[in-house]
């Protein structure tokens, strides 16, 4: 039993023609097939503009494809979160009947799950008081608490641990694995790798607009991982080096105690290892490590020669170089690391390592992008002279 | 239009918990026959009309002193100005009615039609952030600002009884004539919404023009003179304007008791026969792709 049917889906976006600015015109999809069966978990992943948020718009019926079809049986909704068609004026309870009914609900049905929704938002004794004076988690956590009580048959979620602190993303996973028990075909898009393969039980890898791979999730997963490495040309362009001297062969992260490991926590100590294999006793080569998002942006790159490290000289055979983080900066999420080398004179690369995934975990509460090492300091008037 | 199309699938199924309406989301087609299927799936979504025309009407009071009284107010305080001006500057012939009674039931109809068309119009684009995020028929956000100006309407026409028993204006069965009178008023402001709907979503112009177009129209309606003192020999021109018909037959309804000017009524029966279902396959034509374009 087929749910969902993308038959030769293309989407053609003209921003030039309809008075925007941007570019003439290009194909967010491109002949796009795909089924989804009834009562699985369907992922969608792949990186920034390859199509994801066009095919969420297109199942979600914001819009329509240039070409093609989409035939879709049942009732999908999108766990969205709709605060933002909130309005600041009226009570929580006025904006759970507003925006239920926008999302399709009936009066009769929101009344039923009025309790529900409220509850899971956590925001019952807020309920009669205008939103306007909500705090931002209590507007995003009650928007989304009405996407997530809707009973579709097929759910379509984007990003759904994007959402409200730790406790409310377990929550929202806690609600969809309770659809998903019930029998609810579920089409999962997300960067978050983690998710999707904890969660799907088949993966779509799209590309430019296209469908590179679909399958079992791990297999997908991984080639998504591999391209991720593969495809690195933000901070590394220029042809490779003909015959690269030093191999980098991998890249291991150890928690303080020396073990090695996959995952750690934001604001730990971690030590990042690269292995390599030289054939001949080498210099003149830089070893580059770069951290990754999930969405393929470079976040960091760390150099062997950036701010007067020693000059870095590679013995025969195999080794390891390594360098220690005090503080993790990086916030909870699914990161990859690859290691490269650098040829110093010119400039070329030489090989690099498969992309390794670095699994941070929520530690230290962290506002804003990044953790910032520090101390803080507080100092008398009289001090200071 | 065309964006997307259920079909109740209990005739392609075997009944039973299995069958499932099957939504088709294909290319915009301008096709009869869809536009006819998105008619019919309004009903389902009368809860949602219900809902957002109470909530606009909440919404317009929260935080004002005055609250619903407003909808009293505007027509009222235009009519006081207007009765100011134009009993002793101006005079204008009202065919022997005291001017305040006479402005007021013209102001009524215009007010209600101004607001409708003024707020809908640029509907889609106000709600931006709905429109690109979750799908409903879009045609319903502008029919909710029409139903709410009725409603407002509704509310000031007190005003206008307690105006009539205080003018001692003989009512009789032709009052019955403003309930056509308004379903004719709604549906032309409801035709203008969409074809202005559909050019905002692409031209902003119509956003920064609407007072200007309004201001016109108002001028070019019967609203402060009487339908009769427009010269004879561009009567036909002048009641191209459906307004004319309308305002006037709604006047003369109230305070005439007599049947309205069907002829004068023509332009507005031709836009809502002819130019409502045009101006909805157009609306649902670019309402398939309006969310790229808002």
């Amino acid at each position: 039993m087929i749910d969902v049917r993308s038959d030769r889906v293309s989407k053609k976006y003209a921003p030039r023609a309809a008075g925007m600015s941007g570019p003439e015109a290009f194909w967010a999809l491109r002949d796009l097939s795909f089924d989804v069966v009834r009562g699985e978990a369907f992922g969608v992943i792949g990186p920034n503009g390859a199509g994801k948020s066009t095919l969420l718009k297109l199942l979600a019926r914001i819009t329509t494809p240039t070409s093609g079809r989409i035939e879709i049986r049942g009732r999908l909704a999108a766990l969205i979160e709709i605060g933002s068609g909130f309005h600041p004026e009226l009570s929580g309870r006025e904006n759970v009947y507003l925006s239920g009914s926008i999302l399709g609900m009936r009066r009769r049905e929101i009344a039923a799950k009025f309790e529900q929704i409220v509850e899971f938002a956590g925001v019952a004794p807020f309920i009669d008081m205008p939103v306007k004076w909500y705090s931002s988690g209590m507007y995003v956590r009650l928007g989304f608490s009405i996407a997530a009580h809707l009973d579709p048959d097929i759910l379509l979620i984007d990003e759904v641990l994007a959402v409200g602190d730790g406790a409310f993303q377990e929550q929202c996973l806690g609600r969809i694995r309770a659809l998903r028990r019930s029998g609810t075909t579920a089409i999962l898009i997300s960067h978050d790798l983690t998710a999707v393969e904890q969660l799907c039980d088949r993966v779509m890898l799209l590309e430019r607009g296209q469908a590179i791979e679909c399958g079992d999730p791990q297999t997908v997963v991984k080639t998504y991982r591999h391209r991720l490495g593969a495809n690195r040309p933000p901070l590394i362009p220029g042809p490779q080096a003909p015959v690269p001297t030093i191999d980098v062969t991998g890249v291991a992260f150890l928690d303080p105690d020396g073990l090695a490991g996959s995952s750690c926590r934001t604001g730990d100590a971690l030590d990042v290892r690269v292995e390599y294999q030289a054939a001949a006793q080498t210099t003149g080569q830089a070893v580059e490590v770069f951290f990754y998002s999930a969405d393929a942006r470079v976040l960091h790159c760390q150099l062997t020669t950036a701010f007067g490290a020693v000059p870095f000289t590679a013995h025969q055979g195999r080794g390891t170089i390594e360098f220690s983080i005090d503080e993790l900066p990086l916030q909870p999420g699914d990161y990859a690391v690859v290691a490269s080398t650098r040829d110093l004179s010119s400039q070329q690369v030489g090989s690099y390592t498969e992309a390794v995934r670095l699994q941070v975990r929520p530690g230290r509460m962290v506002r804003g992008h990044f953790y910032l090492p520090h101390a803080w300091r507080h100092r008398r008037e009289q001090e200071l002279r | 239009m065309a964006e997307a199309v259920e079909i109740s699938a209990a005739h392609a199924d075997a009944a039973g918990p299995n069958s499932r309406p099957l939504t088709i989301i294909s290319p915009p087609a301008l096709s009869w026959q869809l536009a006819w299927r998105s008619v019919r799936m309004l009903p389902r979504y009368a809860d949602l009309l219900y809902t957002l025309t109470a909530h606009r009407i909440k919404v317009r009071y929260k935080q004002s002193l005055l609250g619903p009284a407003w909808a009293i107010f505007q027509p009222l305080a235009m009519m006081l100005v207007f009765a100011a001006v134009f009993s002793t500057i101006v005079r204008v012939p009202t065919g022997g009615h005291p001017f305040p009674v006479f402005a007021y039931s013209g102001l009524l109809p215009w007010t209600a039609f101004a607001a409708a068309v003024g707020s809908a119009s640029t509907s889609l684009v106000a709600h931006a952030s709905l429109v690109t995020r979750v799908y409903f028929p879009r045609e319903i956000l502008p029919i909710t600002y029409i139903a709410a100006a009725v409603f407002d309407l509704a509310v000031a026409s007190t005003v206008l009884l307690a105006m009539v028993v205080y003018y001692q204006i003989a009512v009789t069965p032709a009052l019955l004539w403003i309930l056509p009178i308004l379903v004719l008023l709604a549906g032309v402001a409801l035709a203008v919404s969409l074809a202005l709907c559909a050019i905002h979503a692409r031209y902003r112009d119509v956003g920064v023009a609407m007072p200007l177009l309004l201001q016109i129209w108002f001028f070019a309606s019967p609203v402060l003179y009487p339908l009769a003192s427009v010269p004879a020999k561009w009567h036909r021109v002048y009641t191209l304007n459906p307004m004319a018909g309308i305002v006037d037959g709604f006047r003369s309804a109230v305070l005439e008791g007599r049947t309205p000017d069907l002829a004068a009524l023509g332009s507005a029966f031709a836009i809502v026969g002819v130019g409502l279902p045009i101006a909805y396959l157009w609306f649902k034509h670019v309402d398939a792709t309006m969310a790229d374009l808002v």
